[in-house]
């Protein structure tokens, strides 16, 4: 393939701060409308911003955790437009001087690490809400209005859908890790819009960039890169071109459309905001912001491999949540064997979440129980499907799992005498599986197995279900 | 005796020694607005109710012989450009006609806090744009020296009450000269302080970095007294200063004042001297009036400030163009007036900003959004910013050997009505004593030194960021030599 | 020269409209910035740094608790048109 796409990314993110980014008003979702006001997110006359510690706070996290420069003093800017969801005639953002500079974040593919640059991570704050309704009306609600934003901004370093999924996934990880965002792209807390063009190399020729907003999913974004990848492709190959325009992604139609453009003249006057005086930030303050992060997934994934003799795609799952990696090492404490561990999370655990729609801080699960359970199957108490099935009432019950093995009599069968007899009686039941296994039929083994455990109602010991069988076989 | 006639800290004493009650003094300046507004035209809305209502609970404190603040029982006047609670608050402009705040900004809760009542809402030139207050959409409002003469502006129904006895003491704002220009041509004190000093939170923005609340009085003691309750960090407005402003406490007696004038050493900027007043008497009066300081121990200097002839376009450049970002936020949504026809986005803003505001202020945003729009701003805003600085390195260099500038306030007399001074030389002059003291973010005080052709003439006193003090002790010690 | 052109694009951006008249003298007006900006031209401005705040002591950040939401009757009381709590305006399609 001669084609090459191009794509570059701009994230919106909410900070989940306790005020709004100048004003005190509180920042919270979902309150009735216009209740979450005041002079100052209204943009009534005389009032004045001030910025907000916290939400600064917040965005020089996310800039240590995407490897950012972080300046040393917060000029904020005026961008100038008039928008109905826009109380002040402009939106306090940052123009010459972001708060962020530079930057990466790096994602796994099959051919190793790649790298994705970032341009900056500035801070500005967010807009009212617009609903149009039947009747012909537009309605204002300003409660979102002034809520504190950081807008990420990558280069165009990234060169498939995938890799723009494995991006947005890093991101979105890393910022609910550091505990800056809910990053819940339904609320809108996190908004992307994609920039995208491809080149053919063999004949030298460049689509224009299309930017694609109104994406509001993952999945929305990748299907609008593949859309746009071959929408730009057709277009170059059939002689003609893209046009460097803004079009939104069409949910119900699966492709993008071209937007209304939007009205009125953009010019929008960058001028700095004389209201907000520069304010200087330390390097005592950002190394004091730096120490109060919790370890990045990406080196926690490193510890994990190198401490714990972890795959790179298990380390990499563990540490996909904060709460997930805690809970894992919290289980260490109890029983110093990862890779058993680490099975057990991976599979049942991760299984049972999944098919209950829970996310790990909704286990009712105590770490110390889990690690019960686990030594239970591994020191033979119990053997593994009863284990599953002890697991399966944690989950429901949260009891914990000695009493679940005692209230329901699981422990298992290991003694060779109580187990001798119940293997005699199954053999002697079924004559035709000996002959047919003498003839080589190693299935019926597996039957008469089953036969047993059913016998002693799932309790016995499997290993020592199989050595005396073949024993008494052989003795036949 | 007249109640009215009386400075306000004359009343304040009265009030305190129990000779007189608030009920009598408000009621006192509610029957002088009665009676002089319909020459004057100072007021835009009064708050008569509540004033008196307030005068009660005054009184009721004096009888309970509670403690009572700083401006206890006085009337005081607030620009209508400063946002009082359930207060309308016009702007002078047809966009804000109907507009009443939610909220009191800090000064007016200073003002409260400290026992003192609003009585009413001055007149200005539309959104504190204009120099005479003839751009007001609820019309002019005369001098009340002379009446065929305006007040200066843009606060210019400030200084017009407190000249004819409607209150002691009112609030202004001053961008460019709007305190000083105004207190000059009505015969009054206008004080306006360093920039940062009082909070601009709830002074609805003009040219937000320029922008600074100022006082008016009778004499120097009023206006600092109102300066004394307005003043102070406030944590909502980002450009407050935290350094702390003693309050400048003034003795009664004021035999005494003439001493601050000894020793003080004043600095008169030659640029100035070369451009002399046109008006050979007014030049006269500022040379008398040096002559005062020098006769009273001062020493004087000529000094220079290299990039005043550039105070002015860089003024002008700033001004307009945070005009035309603070401006954008009337729209007719929100409140304000709104247009009843559109059939568009651009068409609901375009006519209600087009019908709401006049053509001073039209004229304004226009040139500052021409003045930030694409391809200009680097060398129109932000180089004026860099020259911002220069001009504010002068005054530093000039302030670190000098206590005091002394100049005109305006080099013309109050003009008449509709005469708005066509010559553009002569109006680039007019502005040219008061806007570079903005530009440095100075502060200083304008105060009469005499009159020409029965007109006010006042006498601007300039000190450093912050020496509000020796700019109040030097205009002491020249209203006692003059008095 | 300041282009009608050029004048009728800054009104567009502003959301303000003029008569023919009233263009014609914005053409002179913006020729006037013009020499302003031409006068301030001339000063060296090299090395220096352009004054955002007049003080240098407003490193200011907030950080406490308080500050009152206003209520919906108070947020609305000034608007020409409300409804279900909301600021209503025609629908306006572009």
């Amino acid at each position: 393939m001669a084609f090459k796409t191009i794509v570059g990314l701009e994230i919106h993110v909410e900070l989940s701060t306790k005020h709004k980014m100048f004003c005190n008003c509180p920042n919270e979702y979902g309150a009735e409308a216009n209740t979450q006001t005041c002079p100052i997110c209204l943009g009534l006359p005389g009032a004045l911003p001030v910025v907000d510690k916290e939400a600064v706070e917040y965005a020089i996290r996310a800039g240590i955790a995407f490897n950012c420069e972080i300046s040393n003093v917060i000029r904020m800017d005026r961008k100038n437009y008039f928008y109905p969801d826009l109380t002040k005639g402009y939106q306090i953002s940052q123009a010459d001087l972001p708060l962020c500079d530079g930057g990466y974040v790096e994602i796994e593919l099959e051919e190793g690490t790649k790298k994705i640059s970032l341009n900056r991570i500035h801070i500005e704050e967010d807009t009212g809400k617009q609903t149009h309704t039947d009747e012909g009306l537009s309605l204002l609600d300003f409660n979102r209005c002034g809520v504190p934003l950081i807008e990420i901004v990558s280069n165009p370093d990234m060169n498939s859908a995938e890799e723009a999924r494995l991006f947005l996934d890093n991101l979105k990880d890393t910022l609910k890790y550091i505990g800056v965002s809910d990053v819940r792209m339904e609320e809108g807390s996190l908004r992307c819009d994609v920039n995208i063009n491809i080149v053919d190399k063999e004949r030298g020729l460049k689509s224009n960039i299309s930017e694609i907003k109104n994406l509001n999913s993952f999945k929305a974004v990748v299907k609008a890169i593949e859309f746009e990848e071959k929408r730009h492709k057709d277009l170059l190959e059939a002689g003609d071109n893209s046009e460097k325009e803004t079009r939104r992604w069409d949910e119900t139609k699966g492709e993008t459309v071209l937007m209304r453009k939007k009205f009125g003249a953009s010019d929008y006057r960058f001028a700095f905001d004389g209201d907000i005086p520069p304010v200087d930030v330390s390097d005592e303050w950002i190394e004091e912001i730096r120490k109060s992060l919790p370890e990045l997934p990406h080196h926690k994934k490193e510890r994990f491999m190198n401490s714990y003799g972890l795959s790179s795609y298990d380390a990499g799952v563990l540490t996909q949540s904060k709460e997930l990696s805690l809970f894992f090492e919290e289980i260490l404490k109890y029983i110093d064997d990862p890779n058993l561990v680490s099975n057990w999370i991976m599979g049942d655990v991760l299984r049972r979440l999944k098919e209950n729609e829970q996310e790990i801080e909704d286990i009712k699960i105590a770490s110390k129980d889990l690690a019960d359970l686990i030594i239970l199957v591994r020191d033979g108490k119990i053997n593994n499907n009863t284990g599953k099935k002890v697991l399966r009432e944690m989950f429901d019950t949260g009891k914990t799992p000695d009493l679940i093995v005692k209230e329901q009599g699981l422990v298992q069968i290991s003694d060779e005498g109580a187990l001798s007899g119940i293997i005699e009686e199954v053999l002697n039941n079924n004559e035709q599986s000996i002959i047919d296994f003498k003839n080589g039929k190693d299935r019926a083994i597996g039957f008469l197995v089953g036969q047993i455990m059913k016998a002693s109602k799932g309790k016995a010991n499997p290993q020592v279900v199989n050595k005396l069988l073949m024993e008494e076989i052989n003795k036949r | 005796m007249e109640i009215t006639n009386l400075k306000a800290w004359e009343m304040k004493d009265k009030l305190f020694n129990k000779e007189l009650s608030s009920r009598e003094i408000i009621e006192a300046h509610l029957k002088k607005i009665e009676e002089k507004e319909p020459q004057i035209n100072a007021f835009i809305s009064l708050n008569k109710d509540n004033a008196l209502k307030e005068a009660n609970r005054i009184d009721e404190k004096i009888a309970r012989g509670e403690r009572l603040e700083v401006l206890a029982g006085l009337p005081v006047g607030i620009k209508d450009n400063i946002v009082t609670k359930n207060l309308r608050t016009t702007c002078a402009s047809r966009m804000l006609e109907n507009f009443i705040p939610p909220y009191d900004a800090t000064v007016i809760e200073n003002i409260k806090r400290k026992d003192g009542i609003v009585i009413g809402k001055t007149n200005l030139d539309e959104f504190a744009m204009g120099a005479s207050t003839e751009t007001s959409y609820f019309g002019p409002t005369k001098n009340p020296v002379n009446t065929g003469v305006v007040p200066g502006g843009s606060s210019g129904g400030s200084a017009a009450a407190v000249a004819a006895n409607e209150v002691p003491i009112a609030l202004g704002s001053d961008t460019g000269g709007s305190v000083r220009q105004p207190a000059s041509y009505c015969g009054v004190v206008g004080l306006k302080p360093t920039y940062g000093v009082v909070s601009r939170y709830g002074v609805v923005s003009m040219a937000n970095t320029l922008d600074q609340v100022g006082t008016f009085g009778r004499d120097v003691r009023d206006a600092v007294l109102m300066l004394n309750a307005v003043k102070g960090y406030d944590r909502r407005d980002s450009t407050s200063s935290k350094k702390v402003i003693p309050d400048f406490l003034i003795d009664k007696d004021n035999y005494n004042d003439l001493k601050y004038l000894k020793d003080i050493k004043v600095a008169l900027p030659k640029e100035y001297v070369e451009l002399k007043s046109s008006n050979k008497d007014i030049q006269d009066l500022f040379e008398k009036s040096v002559k005062i300081f020098e006769d009273n121990g001062a020493k004087i200097e000529y000094i220079s400030l290299p990039h005043l002839k550039y105070a002015l376009e860089t003024y002008y450049i700033i001004m307009t163009s945070e005009v035309s970002s603070n401006l954008a936020r009337f729209d007719g949504i929100r409140y304000g007036h709104r247009a009843e026809k559109y059939d568009t986005i651009t068409e609901l803003y375009t006519n209600s900003r087009t019908e709401g505001f006049g053509e001073e202020v039209k004229r304004r945003i226009m040139t500052g959004t021409y003045s930030l729009s694409a391809g200009y701003a680097e060398e129109h805003y932000k180089k004026a910013l860099k020259v911002r600085t220069l001009i504010k390195e002068d005054y530093d260099r000039a302030f670190a050997n000098h206590d005091v500038i002394l100049s005109l306030v305006s080099p013309i007399l109050p003009f008449g009505f509709d005469s708005m001074i066509k010559d553009p030389v002569e109006m680039y002059k007019a502005d040219l004593y008061t806007v570079p003291i903005n530009v440095a973010g100075l502060c200083s005080i304008s105060l009469p030194m005499g009159r020409v052709d029965g007109l006010p003439v006042g006498l601007q006193i300039t000190g450093d960021r912050f020496m509000e003090e020796k700019i109040i002790k030097a205009a002491l010690g020249y209203e006692r030599a003059v008095l | 020269m300041v282009t009608k052109e050029e004048v009728l694009h800054i009104a567009e951006i502003a959301m303000l409209s003029f008569s023919e008249e009233e263009v014609d003298i914005f053409t002179e007006k913006f020729q006037q910035v013009i020499d302003f900006v031409d006068t301030i031209k001339e000063v060296n401005t090299e090395d220096v740094e352009p004054t955002f705040s007049i003080n240098d002591d407003t490193q200011m950040l907030k950080d406490y608790e308080g500050d009152e939401v206003l209520t919906r009757e108070e947020v609305l009381q000034n608007t020409k048109d409300h409804q279900y709590g909301y600021f209503k305006i025609l629908r306006v399609v572009e």
